[in-house]
């Protein structure tokens, strides 16, 4: 069953000098959220960013099919934390995408980890969205 | 211009039947801890967000700068515009669970800009934003305009 997520922003003027919020989310889970261009490309001084915004669509992502991935393995996950770190080039567009999970697995080794860290970041399916980033990468290890 | 680096960190907890994450902003701390499980991503949200939500959130972000910034180049800078995104998530027979679409409704009030220069401009707007390019490696993506 297909399932839609919706998100409303609203932009008040020119690029460089306007200003607009990510004004609402269909869950409501947050919002409203600020954003700017200065804030996306220089320092965010507190504002989200469509980067920072992706980072977190994919972290999230990653976590949830490798939590998947080790329960159906036999040894389901009891922490991790996951980051993913977006470069945009402005001009070129998103040009790096760095993944990372450290995992508390009980039973499971670093080999066994790092295979199954592997296969979440091939199969999760905003990694299959973002395919185009020229380069993503994945520091897997045990906690 | 230097390069933007922007990161997100999650915290994961359980199996994925039961178990729960927490989503936080790391760049800019402008949210944290959101939590976020698999019966929410896939049923009713019941009040939180999902990998899919913030997506729709990037790329309606995305875009809008984007048309804000081809408006201004064609000397009618925006006064409002209101984007909504929309993205789906889908089974896909033999690849699993996809973001098979992103739909974009972009309403604007631009003085001097007509229904036709709108359109156009949004056009060139998704050409240009970034996101609307890597997101096509799975998804369609389609942009409506409406304007005041």
């Amino acid at each position: 069953m297909a399932t839609d997520r919706t998100a409303t922003v609203t932009w008040q003027g020119s690029l460089m000098e306007g200003a607009g919020t990510v004004h609402e989310v269909g869950s409501g889970a947050f919002g409203p959220l600020d954003v700017s261009w200065p804030s996306r490309a220089e320092q965010p001084n507190g504002k989200t960013s469509p980067e920072e915004l992706i980072a977190a669509a994919h972290a999230s992502c990653f976590a949830m099919a490798l939590a998947h991935a080790l329960a159906q393995a036999g040894t389901p996950a009891q922490q991790l934390d996951t980051s993913a770190t977006v470069t945009f080039q402005p001009g070129e567009g998103i040009t790096r995408i760095a993944l990372s999970v450290r995992g508390t697995v009980p039973g499971l080794d670093e080999a066994g980890f790092a295979e199954k860290a592997t296969g979440a970041k091939a199969g999760c399916p905003v990694s299959k969205a973002l395919a185009g980033v020229p380069e993503i990468t994945l520091d897997a290890s045990l906690a | 211009m230097p390069r933007i680096v922007r990161e997100a960190g999650i915290t994961w907890e359980g199996n994925v039947a039961r178990g729960a994450g927490a989503i936080t902003a790391a760049s800019s701390g402008a949210f944290s801890g959101l939590g976020y499980s698999a019966a929410t991503r896939s049923g009713n949200p019941e009040g939180k967000t999902s990998p899919e939500e913030l997506l729709a959130a990037a790329h309606g972000g995305c875009f809008a700068m984007s048309l804000a910034s081809e408006l201004t180049q064609a000397g009618t800078p925006p006064e409002r515009l209101e984007v909504r995104c929309v993205i789906t998530m889908d089974e896909v027979e033999g690849k699993g669970h996809q973001i098979v679409h992103s739909e974009i409704d972009a309403h604007g009030v631009v003085p001097g800009c007509d229904e036709a220069a709108f359109a156009q401009a949004a056009e060139a707007a998704d050409a240009r934003c970034p996101f609307s390019a890597l997101i096509r490696a799975s998804a369609t993506v389609t942009v409506n305009t409406s304007m005041r």
